[in-house]
């Protein structure tokens, strides 16, 4: 007998040390960098971990006394399966991002990092796993005994030697305990994959798969003929037992009778809620492509493995006549037949379940154990140098401690249970997080004291109603209190809680846990606020798909006393050593673009607290991660205070990270600096280079031709050195931004085949690239933002172009302003020039006029018997009216009044020609119409080019004979009055106005002038001068006031006829000019 | 043929109908609707409800490696990508 037990001994050492070697070996691969891992196969094997040794032998054992519907907890995952693409993905990529360490690190991130719910999960975990682990002890142990024969029992041993005996069971949980702290605590980074782990329970999948397998065939077609031939003598012979097994039972007298719903639910929870099925699935994941193969391929490894169970279990009943022992038909039944090398798979490979199993589930849960429970105590005390030493054994400690455990379950209950509904007892438990786990995920509102509470009563009533009464059937617990509740009160009898009876133990306990669970925490999220730090997390877990959360708050932190990152660096070794921590903080810095040793400024601070938080939370665990690193502030003697106020002029609505806003204040800051827009330009584009380690940025600005042209750069030297381009390919997106006024951004350049081809891009290196407009609402682009990046994949994400797009809002606000000013500067100096213009031509109006003026005389001659007077009175500043008096001598006088037409500078002209004309004249004794006729030809030319015309009377006076001989060309008549008689005439000749034809004729006549008579000559301003009310002046006006005012000398009519024309107008400034000359005689 | 196929697939694609066939599988899972298969007969020599199950998970399994396929030609089209 000895000897078949030092051979199934020495095999199970060998098939240890094979997987082994096997995990060895995949862990050198990722050390150099090969990893044989990282594939989807393989990542559906290690869920295969689902599978242990209740699966092997008890499947078949339930399959035997309960029938088909073990079934159901394999359908259950399968079901689950389905929901993996969102779900799962969901998770692992939480995870990812947070360095999420097991269930209890994520579920106490989600609701606020909570130190208590990490702990209260870990407690349920642990109590909740024992009796698996006892499962797998008991299914190994036992196997090994019927194997080699031995009577089997927990109390067991094997004699090693002569006289040591180790209980084999112990020996069991030794072993696999020392396996798991070989591949599971290596190190202490907790949230880093374990390939050799991995690879072990990937290939124990597959041996425990390929044995169920070679069982299921030698029993369907070795002892029978396959399938059909089972299931039909089977109902030939037991007919009863056919209907029982084949069926799901629905009456509920039956001791073993589970509701299939129950079943069901437990099933589709376990799967993700198991600590060690969120280990394998969430943190050993290598990517996330990987769940998609896995969606299918687990349910297929599930379903094969689950094919074989029945004609097993049939096989055994009709071999063995009953169903006692089913637990172990699929070791029994070749045993029995004679095949001991199928015997001895079947021994390797509930070996193998048991082993996967225990060895995740231990690692999983010392993680949980080392983050969540020992971790919060020994933080009460200063870290110190032996730190690392004391955490890693730690952890150790917590593998062994979770297998001895169950090893005590084991020993305690004993053969009491099946195996099945041991592993249910842990399936119960895992179903407590689900209510926190799914709520966490979609439900933002669920918050800490809602899955503090919901967890808790659940664990609480799971504990009452489903582990106490386990115990029950050892003995440890009185019987008094599982039949007739405690204290005698029926109402709290733990199998049938508040007086529910008629239901099977796990759906009874299941039912009261999921009440109390659910209702408690969905109240007590609907009553309970969320403090910030909870919203801080609900956004980081549920924000990061899209759903936004308005009016989250901005916690920023600044310390009084400026930090050193040496100080970092210490803090972090005394957790995860300093090598560890420098490289962490290496790989920090280069992503920063920033050097180190440095003292931290205060921008830069709360990256550097988040950095630390998450490298130590990928070992210690978030809650404690974040107070040491509080802890650790608060020690160096620094007061942290919020700063909301430096942000309040910056803060929106939209949710903003850190990052963001920092970037927000910067380029504020930048675009409020200057108005000189390329100064602007550069510097954000160099902002944003520098915080979002992008390799180019550029700004384009579409000319009115269409062509565009770069207005400002970073990231690369000159563009336009060596054309084609690359940046050309992207002017296609240049046109659809400026069409649709959208941002159009490839995540993956080398993934995504763009519309226009971007092959000199991708060529020149980069992966990723987005166009911004700049443009403000409902206003055509200016320009375009462009990014490329030649390191970061899916670096646009919705949240940044977000953020971009507001950026780029910002500038064209700042452009436009810009604009603005120099558009009304250029208006402002347009103003200013046409200003001057008229101010030099008023001046150099003023000088003509004044010129104009001192061509008019300055006095009348002086002649005996007569008194003569002459003015002119310019509307304009330059007219084209005229006077003036020529001597001939001491008796003759010439007197002229002409008006040229129009008030331009070209009638000042005129007039002075004429003058000089005239003045030619002085010494000639020419007649009035002989000047005339001389002065038209004369003019003509001028006149016509001009277009102008004079209007022109002649007189001359010889004072000896008294007459006066003159000549018009078309001026107003002159007005002859006398003051001792009425009388009144007007002087008129013919002739043409000068200018109209060369050769005119003008009529001279004369008149003889007495004592008495006042000549009048004026121009037409005088008669056309209007009053307000348009009323003219006209020569009824001339005679009434010259009637008046004849008896006064010469000097003074002209002054009564101006005043009384300012009179009659109402103004000072006449319409027209207004020249008279008045001639008396005496 | 091949047209069905991708139209199926397209189908596949929306959301929509993996809820709808999660909560299909569980309705197939319960009663009532499990008491159609519910009798101890046989059936081309397979017990009912076994064959019923054994049946059930294949084309589940099929619905599944479908919807991969499905969701691997959406991760193609590049809108999708981050609408998780």
């Amino acid at each position: 007998m000895n000897n078949i037990v030092s051979s199934v001994a020495a095999i199970s050492i060998i098939y240890t040390v094979l997987i082994f070697l096997i995990a060895w070996y995949a862990h050198h691969r990722k050390e150099t960098g090969r990893s044989i891992i990282s594939n989807p196969v393989i990542y559906s094997l290690s869920l295969g971990v689902y599978c242990t040794s209740w699966t092997f032998f008890g499947s078949v054992g339930k399959a035997s006394t309960t029938g088909i519907d073990f079934v159901l907890i394999y359908l259950g995952p399968s079901l689950t399966a389905f929901s993996w693409l969102f779900l799962l993905r969901r998770i692992v990529r939480i995870s990812k991002e947070h360095n999420i360490t097991s269930i209890a690190d994520f579920l106490s991130q989600r609701y606020g990092k909570s130190p208590w719910l990490g702990a209260l999960v870990t407690l349920i975990a642990f109590l909740g796993i024992m009796p698996y682990i006892a499962l797998q002890l008991k299914a190994v142990t036992t196997s090994f005994f019927m194997l080699s024969g031995f009577e089997t029992g927990p109390g067991a041993f094997i004699t090693v030697g002569t006289h040591t005996n180790i209980p084999i069971a112990l020996f069991l949980a030794l072993t696999l305990a020392l396996f798991s702290t070989i591949f599971g605590a290596r190190r202490l980074v907790s949230s880093e994959r374990h390939e050799g782990l991995i690879a072990a329970v990937a290939f124990e999948s597959l041996v425990k798969l390929i044995a169920l397998l070679a069982v299921g065939l030698f029993v369907t077609y070795g002892l029978f003929d396959g399938f059909i031939d089972i299931f039909e003598k089977f109902k030939t012979i037991n007919p009863v037992k056919f209907s029982q097994l084949f069926t799901f039972n629905i009456s509920k007298n039956d001791p073993n009778y589970i509701s299939s719903f129950t079943l069901l639910f437990l099933s589709m929870g376990a799967i993700m809620l198991l600590p060690r099925q969120f280990h394998v699935m969430v943190i050993e994941n290598s990517d996330e492509r990987h769940i998609a193969t896995a969606m299918w391929l687990f349910p297929a490894y599930l379903f094969l493995i689950n094919l074989f169970v029945m004609p097993i279990a049939i096989g055994g009943i009709l071999t063995t006549g009953s169903s006692s022992g089913a637990d172990f038909f699929v070791l029994s039944l070749p045993q029995h037949a004679g095949y001991r090398g199928i015997a001895l798979l079947a021994f390797l490979g509930g070996l193998s379940a048991a082993a996967g199993m225990v060895m995740v589930e231990s690692i999983a849960i010392s993680t949980m154990l080392l983050n969540h429970i020992f971790m919060p105590i020994i933080l009460k005390s200063t870290p110190r140098a032996w730190f690392p030493i004391l955490l890693i054994n730690l952890k150790r400690f917590g593998i062994f401690l979770v297998i001895l455990l169950g090893y005590f379950y084991y020993r305690v209950i004993g053969d009491s249970y099946t195996l099945v509904n041991m592993g249910l007892i842990s399936f119960s438990a895992a179903a407590q997080f689900m209510p926190a786990m799914l709520g966490g995920l979609y439900w933002s509102r669920g918050n800490k004291a809602g899955a503090i509470s919901g967890t808790l009563f659940g664990f609480l009533i799971w504990l009452y109603t489903l582990l106490l009464p386990s115990f029950g059937k050892s003995g440890w617990v009185s019987e008094m209190l599982l039949s007739n509740g405690p204290f005698g009160i029926t109402l709290l009898k733990p199998t049938e809680l508040f007086g529910l009876t008629g239901m099977d133990l796990w759906s009874h306990s299941l039912f009261w846990s999921m009440l109390f669970n659910v209702s408690s925490y969905i109240i007590c999220s609907i009553l309970i606020n969320q403090n910030e730090q909870e919203r801080d997390q609900v956004h980081k877990f549920i924000g990061i798909f899209g759903r936004e959360e308005a009016h989250r708050r901005i916690e920023r932190k600044r310390l009084s006393k400026p930090v050193t990152t040496d100080q970092f660096v210490t803090l972090m070794s005394k957790f995860i050593g300093e090598a560890e921590s420098r490289r962490a903080l290496d790989l920090y810095y280069s992503n920063r673009d920033i050097t180190g040793n440095g003292t931290i400024s205060e921008f830069e601070l709360p990256d550097m607290k988040r950095f630390t938080e998450k490298t130590l939370a990928g070992s210690v665990g978030g809650a404690a991660a974040r107070a040491i690193v509080n802890n650790f502030l608060s020690d160096i003697g620094s007061s942290m205070e919020p700063v909301y106020d430096i942000f309040s002029s910056v803060r929106t609505n939209l949710d903003q990270n850190r990052e963001s806003l920092f970037v927000r204040l910067k380029a504020s800051e930048i675009i409020n600096r200057t108005l000189d827009l390329q100064v602007i330009m550069d510097d954000l584009l160099r902002l944003l280079v520098k915080e979002f380690k992008l390799d180019v940025a550029l700004i384009h600005a579409k000319s009115s031709a269409g062509v565009y042209s770069i207005a400002s750069i970073h990231g690369e030297a000159l563009l336009d050195a060596n054309p084609p381009h690359w940046y050309l390919e992207n002017v296609p997106f240049y046109d659809l931004v400026y069409r649709d006024q959208k941002a159009h951004f490839i995540n993956d350049l080398r993934l995504e085949r763009a519309a226009p081809v971007l092959d000199l891009t991708v060529t020149e290196g980069f992966i990723s690239c987005a166009h911004i407009p700049i443009y403000r609402e409902g206003e055509p682009v200016i320009a375009v933002l462009s990014l490329f990046s030649k390191t970061i994949a899916g670096l646009f994400t919705r949240e940044f172009i977000e953020l971009l797009s507001s950026l780029a809002g910002q500038l064209a606000q700042a452009i436009t302003i810009v604009q603005e000013i120099e558009a009304r500067q250029l208006e402002r100096s347009q103003k200013e020039a046409a200003l001057l213009q008229t101010a030099r031509i008023t001046r150099d109006m003023e000088i003509a006029q004044q010129i104009q003026k001192s061509f008019l005389p300055d006095s009348a001659p002086v002649i005996a018997g007569i008194d003569i007077a002459g003015r002119c009175v310019s509307a304009a500043h330059v007219g084209g009216d005229y006077y003036d008096f020529f001597l001939r001598n001491d008796q003759i006088v010439d007197i002229v009044i002409a008006d040229v037409s129009g008030h331009s500078v070209g009638a000042a002209l005129i007039m002075s020609e004429v003058r000089t004309l005239l003045r030619s004249e002085t010494n000639s004794f020419r007649s009035p119409s002989n000047i005339l006729e001389t002065l038209n030809i004369q003019l003509y030319d001028d006149l016509t080019r001009s277009e102008l015309f004079i209007t022109m009377f002649y007189a001359k006076y010889d004072a000896e004979s008294g007459i006066l001989s003159y000549s018009n060309a078309g001026h107003n008549h002159p007005v002859l009055q006398s003051t001792d008689e009425f009388f009144s005439s007007e002087l008129d000749t013919e002739g043409l106005i000068l200018g109209v034809k060369k050769d005119v004729l003008f009529e001279e006549r004369s008149v003889k002038l007495v004592s008495g008579n006042v000549l009048l000559f004026y121009t037409d301003g005088l008669t056309e001068a209007c009053d307000s009310e348009g009323n003219m002046f006209g020569t009824a006006g001339l005679y009434n006031h010259l009637n008046t005012c004849l008896h006064l000398p010469a000097e003074k009519i002209l002054d009564s006829f101006y005043a009384t024309i300012h009179d009659f107008t109402g103004s000072q400034n006449l319409q027209d000019d207004i020249s008279l000359v008045v001639v008396k005689i005496l | 043929m091949k047209r069905i196929f991708s139209h199926m697939i397209h189908r596949l694609q929306m959301r929509e109908s993996w809820i709808i066939f999660f909560i299909l599988g569980i309705i197939m899972m319960t009663f009532p609707f499990l008491h159609i298969f519910n009798k101890p007969t046989l059936l081309f020599g397979f017990p009912l409800l076994f064959l019923y199950l054994t049946v059930g998970w294949i084309i589940s399994i099929l619905v599944i490696y479908l919807f991969m396929l499905a969701s691997r030609h959406e991760d193609k089209t590049p809108e999708e990508k981050n609408d998780l």
